[in-house]
């Protein structure tokens, strides 16, 4: 009775793995394309708002789903505080802080990193090139995405389950 | 005779969970991972059977040698 308990408890945490993977694989493509948005609306804001960095990326986290939001929202809170750093400097720790929560991978904390590093520092053509270039970057890896995620979503799932099946085998 | 029977059924659902799980990460293109996980698998089955052997010798000298 106990094994029989055993086995569904193993059965029910490596499906749970793969179904966990494969929503890791489907949420990053999705993150990416609104990480695309936020970005034409922040060249919006440089291009003919000509809004103030803080505001314009409080007002990005605003229209932006959780994971993101917090992000933009963190960076908006550290430039407007008393401590002065550069939009470089908090730009480049709340990344490193955040991007753990997201689905997001390398290459687009790069594409980021890189932008975060021109913002706010030059003149305004400038730095519509900057997001002009983060954006096209941000468009290629989420053709790479979505194509991992029709490669790799199915698979991790029954790959879940028939590991766990594996393991509950080799133990009975 | 009193061998336990579920040592053959075990071993050959070990079998059939490794063959499916060959035939999906064939089929998604990784047949490098598959052949790992099919030669895992056979190593696996490899020591079953070495020690239902050892249990058939043991009795093949308990009954030929009288110890």
């Amino acid at each position: 009775m106990l094994k029989l308990i055993g086995a569904a408890l193993v059965l029910f945490a490596g499906t749970m793995i793969g179904f966990v993977q494969a929503a890791r694989f489907a949420e990053r493509p999705r993150q990416i394309r609104q990480l695309i948005h936020a970005l034409q609306r922040l060249e919006t804001e440089i291009g003919y708002g000509q809004t103030p960095l803080p505001d314009a990326l409080r007002r990005m986290s605003l229209v932006l789903p959780p994971p993101l939001s917090g992000m933009f929202a963190d960076i908006a809170g550290e430039l407007r505080s008393e401590r002065s750093s550069t939009v470089n400097e908090s730009w480049e720790r709340v990344l490193g802080e955040k991007w753990g929560a997201t689905s997001m991978r390398a290459g687009e904390k790069e594409a980021m990193l890189r932008l975060g590093a021109s913002l706010g520092g030059s003149g305004r053509d400038d730095q519509l090139k900057h997001v002009r270039l983060a954006v096209l970057q941000l468009q290629d890896e989420e053709a790479a995405a979505r194509e991992e995620q029709q490669r790799y979503e199915k698979l991790s799932r029954s790959l879940g389950v028939l590991g766990a099946a594996l393991v509950v085998i080799l133990m009975l | 005779m009193n061998i336990d029977v579920s040592t053959i059924f075990q071993i050959a659902g070990i079998g059939i969970i490794v063959a499916m799980i060959h035939t999906v990460l064939k089929q998604m293109g990784k047949e490098d991972m598959a052949h790992w996980v099919t030669v895992i698998g056979f190593v696996v089955v490899l020591f079953m059977v070495v020690r239902l052997l050892n249990d058939l010798f043991q009795e093949i000298k308990t009954i030929f040698l009288f110890q």
